[in-house]
């Protein structure tokens, strides 16, 4: 295995480098997640703030795909709902 | 090393489908792996059900989600 | 350990715990493992699918039934548990594929 990129080789790196940066994170559960990050460790759980979480929902009888959201001003996030992890800005 | 670690090693730097458990699918170029099959993809596309959702410059997946990664 | 720290010193302050069965149950934290596995005191539940919860006072709630936690901002200094989160990272940089 070449040594090349050794620099951000691990998958949690990309995280670390997210850190007091805006996040995007997908949930189990139809949900998603936008805040700042302000920790994390090696199963995911993570400290974001000023936080918009997006739940997406369907009514019965109808494929419609609707949404709403709330807002935390502090939130951990436990590591095993976490589905993905992005720069928000890059999304 | 074992095979299974090598075979996936191997992979980085190539264009991969990674398929996770309730359907999606991302599609873009291996950049990193670990022991736990955590994953990070660069210029990836999303998909479910073969419809595109969105797109990442550089995403990190979390292992337990994955159910496979294959080479494209 | 980070967030096991982290909690604790929480302990003695108002959070708000969401499950994974959206229940939500506001109450003063009294206690946390490594597991985060938590109690509370004196709560309250936005629940009306389990009335029984209103008589209660105070839980133990298994760790891995919870989604997120609520905290109140001020009691966070996020410069800190952003070195913590560094520190943490340097410290479990372990079982990588390809690369030492």
């Amino acid at each position: 295995m070449s040594e090349s990129n050794s620099t951000s080789s691990e998958p949690l790196d990309l995280i670390r480098l997210c850190l007091d940066e805006q996040v995007f994170v997908k949930l189990r559960g139809s949900r998603e997640m936008v805040g700042k990050l302000h920790a994390y460790d090696m199963h995911c759980n993570m400290v974001l703030s000023d936080a918009t979480e997006t739940i997406f929902y369907t009514e019965q009888d109808s494929p419609e795909i609707k949404s709403r959201t709330k807002k935390s001003d502090m939130v951990f996030i436990r590591g095993d709902s976490v589905i993905l992890v992005s720069d928000a800005a890059n999304v | 090393m074992s095979s299974t670690s090598n075979f996936l090693a191997e992979m980085t730097n190539s264009p991969v489908v990674v398929k996770l458990q309730h359907g999606l699918e991302y599609h873009g170029v291996l950049a990193s792996i670990d022991g736990y099959m955590n994953v990070v993809l660069k210029d990836t596309v999303e998909m479910v059900e073969n419809n595109k959702v969105r797109n990442y410059e550089e995403v990190f997946l979390r292992g337990n989600n994955v159910l496979y990664i294959s080479q494209k | 350990m980070l967030f096991f720290s982290f909690f604790k010193t929480l302990v003695d302050q108002e959070i708000t715990v969401e499950l994974k069965n959206d229940v939500e149950i506001k109450g003063t934290l009294k206690s946390i493992d490594q597991y985060l596995n938590l109690k509370l005191d004196n709560i309250s539940a936005n629940t009306t699918k389990y009335p029984h919860l209103i008589a209660v006072r105070n839980l133990f709630i298994r760790g891995s039934n919870i989604r997120y936690i609520h905290i109140n901002p001020s009691l966070v200094d996020t410069n800190l548990l952003q070195d913590a989160s560094r520190r943490e990272a340097m410290a479990s940089a372990g079982d990588k594929i390809g690369g030492k």
